[in-house]
């Protein structure tokens, strides 16, 4: 046994250093596999404002939890059919790729390289972020392009910290970063006066901004420096399994526009003549079945989480349990209203 | 004219700067004018930190709060402990349903109660409750702790566990009342003392399979319902994490001692470069591989539970350090040892067994004893890959909406419990040496 853990441990270095990602090709497909098991191995990473959380009786919740129980309750229509399993930023790609989980819902942002390279397909953004400065606001600074000089704080290791970089360089302001692992440590620095302001992402800087002690003394800038779509992903090579995922984001949406929620669902269902509702809910047409799912998928999507102005709202809006961010005027406002959440016709 | 005195003048008191708390002062504290002045300034400073501390945590703390913002609210540079207290069944038992806590709790008072003999002097029969505590405990609190159904393997392991405990307490008890074992005693009640060791032994026999047998019977009829061990978390799973990987290593690590002393070349040489291999590289580095690579090399579909993996990667990485502390502790006995038990014809196991392993394991308790310490706290290196242990949790709580931001007080607390768990195993190691020192060295 222990002769085998040598050779593993050996094997296991030659295949890094070979560069090569195995990507497990199974016989059966996710949905089946699924099925079988019984319930939606569904990853996130260790807890994160907004995004997935544990609250203080042990449950998970956020929005990329929600997109979670949305999958779970699709595939077999009922949102407790989930494990949902943390996995650390260092591992989470692989994770994936070895079958350990079926889904990766945890910010990752959607790029280029991302999606070519580690064998994953990423899923229609279901969050759009982007880097941006907090500062104090009796400092007079009302725009990033004022930080000449400035030191800014920033947690280490990220993209942020590459941007922020950059942006110091293109725009010639010599900012110096003050780099930290834990963004608590950031922020407490920044209170105690240690930097100038506080970069990171928007969405959870105005959620840490809420924390700080009086939360009216501090800004964000306008300035966005980066994009983040944040998406969630699954592993490349199934594209039945994709397209489940994929359009279970879109369904979110799509009832936000069509005005289905979790409290009137049935009602809709029962009366409504809307042929779009209709056909979404499965009461007519036959959207099921190219997604290999049962005739009222959607309905337990919706019944289950609600839609995605709903999970907006309790998580990153002013829910008791949301980080309060402000949807109107984002780019996460729905389509209709200015944003970029647009689902495809669901027809 | 000599005066003789018949009898002893009572011993003077001894001068006050010895005994009164004052005379210490004087002598110790204020000798001269430097110690004065060196004094005063460290109880300014002993002072100011005291203060500070009780300020923050106790004068200005908030208790009960149901946000963050109501503790900003009643002060803005207190602790607000409220949150941890929100967090306290997290803490403990991670994410385990609410429902199904008592079997932890039963877990841990199980242990408790099965170990307790062990240090009664009254109690007889120390050895078998020492193996039964190894060798089907743990099936008892696997299946206490995980649920689900019962295989027949379970189910006999189960009932085995039980029926030991129930012989052990009540071999407790008639120990400390009748000073007697449990084995004396049924015998007694049979009526059987006098009788051939073979007719008691039947007796015994006998009994152990009808309250096996009943015992098995009732058991079927009840399953506890399965806790994946994702919902495992906090401080139960660093307990489970450090509690397996201290009784798992302790073996494998003499096993390992004992290989790279052994003359047998094959076996020497594998077991030296299993220590050295595993010993040269972090404990990170090896949890990461169990984790993340291993699965790789498994066929399609071949999912183990990441907890066994961390728990074996554990017990390898810490079998090496505890297999150099025998190592070290066989050096230090004396070649008369080893040829004394050869006189007296004992072979290799023999000789190990009884002579040798005892009192390098003896002498080996404070190196053994900082080692499971340690043991204990690096557990918590596995928040790393995500395991909800009890660093992960303390973490999340500045995580969790309504704590948003609250890290401080978390890790206090949690720093503060890691010292009463590892002072009290060193204060507990401290006795051990005591206990079994033979007084052979000085």
């Amino acid at each position: 046994m222990k002769l085998k853990t040598h050779i593993a441990g050996v094997a296991a270095l030659a295949v890094m250093a070979a560069g090569g990602a195995t990507v497990a090709a199974s016989a059966q497909s996710t949905l089946e596999t699924v099925k079988e098991r019984g319930h939606v191995r569904c990853q996130v990473g260790s807890p994160s404002p907004g995004y997935y959380n544990l609250d203080s009786d042990g449950n998970w919740y956020g929005l990329d939890v929600s997109v979670c129980k949305a999958v779970a309750a699709a595939v077999l229509g009922d949102v407790s059919k989930l494990e949902i399993q943390s996995v650390s930023t260092q591992s989470r790609f692989t994770a994936l790729a070895n079958g350990e989980s079926d889904l990766l819902s945890r910010t990752a942002t959607m790029t280029l390289t991302r999606d070519t390279q580690l064998g994953l397909d990423f899923m229609p953004p279901n969050f759009y972020d982007g880097q941006g400065f907090t500062v104090r606001k009796d400092s007079g600074i009302t725009s990033a392009l004022q930080l000449k000089g400035a030191k800014v704080c920033v947690t280490t290791g990220t993209t942020t910290e590459l941007n922020l970089t950059d942006y110091s360089r293109k725009n010639d302001l010599n900012i110096s970063n003050v780099t930290f692992e834990d963004w608590n440590v950031r922020d407490d620095t920044y209170l105690n006066g240690g930097c100038d302001a506080v970069t990171g992402d928007k969405s959870s800087m105005a959620g840490n901004i809420s924390s700080f002690p009086i939360p009216a003394d501090h800004m964000i800038l306008p300035e966005t420096l980066s994009k983040e779509p944040l998406a969630s992903a699954v592993r490349q090579g199934d594209d039945g399994w994709a397209n489940i995922v994929r359009w279970t984001v879109y369904a979110l949406i799509n009832a936000e526009e069509l005005g289905i929620t979790q409290a009137n669902v049935d009602e809709m269902r029962d009366t409504s003549t809307d042929p779009n509702v209709l056909r979404m809910l499965g009461v007519e047409g036959n959207l099921n079945v190219g997604l290999g799912l049962d005739k009222d998928w959607a309905y337990n999507v919706i019944k289950g989480v609600g839609n995605y102005g709903e999970i907006y709202e309790a998580y990153m809006g002013s829910g008791p349990q949301g980080i309060g961010i402000d949807r109107e005027g984002t780019l996460n406002a729905l389509w209709t209203n200015g944003g970029l959440m647009y689902s495809p016709p669901m027809r | 004219m000599a005066i003789v005195t018949a009898q002893k003048t009572p011993d003077r008191q001894p001068p006050l700067s010895e005994t009164s708390i004052i005379g210490w002062m004087q002598k110790n504290l204020f000798s001269s004018i430097t110690n004065t002045i060196l004094t005063v300034i460290t109880l300014y400073i002993v002072y100011l930190t005291v203060k500070g501390i009780y300020i923050w945590g106790f004068a200005d703390a908030t208790f009960v709060a149901e946000n963050r913002r109501e503790c900003y609210n009643n002060s803005l540079t207190g602790a607000c402990w409220a949150g941890v207290i929100d967090w306290m069944d997290n803490i403990m038992y991670g994410r385990y349903p609410r429902d199904e806590l008592w079997r932890i709790n039963a877990g841990g008072i199980l242990v408790v109660l099965w170990m307790a003999p062990l240090w009664m002097s009254k109690v007889k029969g120390k050895i078998f409750i020492g193996i039964s505590v190894v060798m089907l405990y743990p099936f008892l609190a696997g299946y206490l702790f995980s649920g689900g159904s019962k295989g027949l393997f379970m189910q006999v392991m189960v009932s085995g566990a039980i029926v030991a405990f129930i012989a052990n307490m009540l071999n407790m008890i008639i120990g400390l009342t009748k000073n007697q074992s449990l084995v004396q005693f049924l015998l007694r009640i049979f009526n059987q003392n006098n009788a051939s060791d073979k007719t008691q032994r039947n007796v015994i026999l006998g009994i152990m399979i009808i309250s096996f047998l009943a015992i098995f019977l009732w058991q079927i009829s009840f399953n506890l319902e399965k806790v994946g061990w994702t919902q495992w978390g906090g401080l139960f799973l660093t307990l489970v994490i450090a509690g397996v990987g201290i009784a798992a290593s302790m073996p494998l690590g003499v096993i390992l001692a004992l290989g790279r002393r052994s003359r047998l070349p094959v076996v020497r040489v594998l077991s030296t470069s299993f220590i050295e291999i595993f010993r040269s590289v972090p404990l990170i580095t090896v949890l990461f591989m169990a984790t993340t690579m291993f699965p790789l090399f498994m066929p399609d579909g071949f999912v183990l539970n990441k907890l066994v993996q961390v728990i074996i990667a554990v017990i390898l990485f810490n079998a090496c350090y505890m297999a150099e502390n025998v190592r070290a502790g066989l050096q230090a006995i004396p070649k008369g040892q080893f040829e004394g038990a050869h006189t007296i014809g004992l072979g290799y196991w023999g000789t190990m067994g009884l002579i040798v392993m005892p009192q390098a394991l003896k002498h080996m308790i404070p190196n053994i004893v900082g080692n499971f310490i340690g043991l204990l706290k690096n557990s918590t290196l596995v928040s790393i890959i995500g395991l909800f242990d009890i660093l992960l949790m303390l973490r999340s709580i500045s995580r969790d909406v309504p704590w948003l931001g609250l890290h401080r007080e978390p890790l206090i607390f949690g720093a503060v419990l890691f010292f009463i768990l590892c002072f009290s195993m060193s204060k507990y190691s401290r006795h051990l040496e005591k206990k079994l020192s033979t007084d052979n060295k000085s």
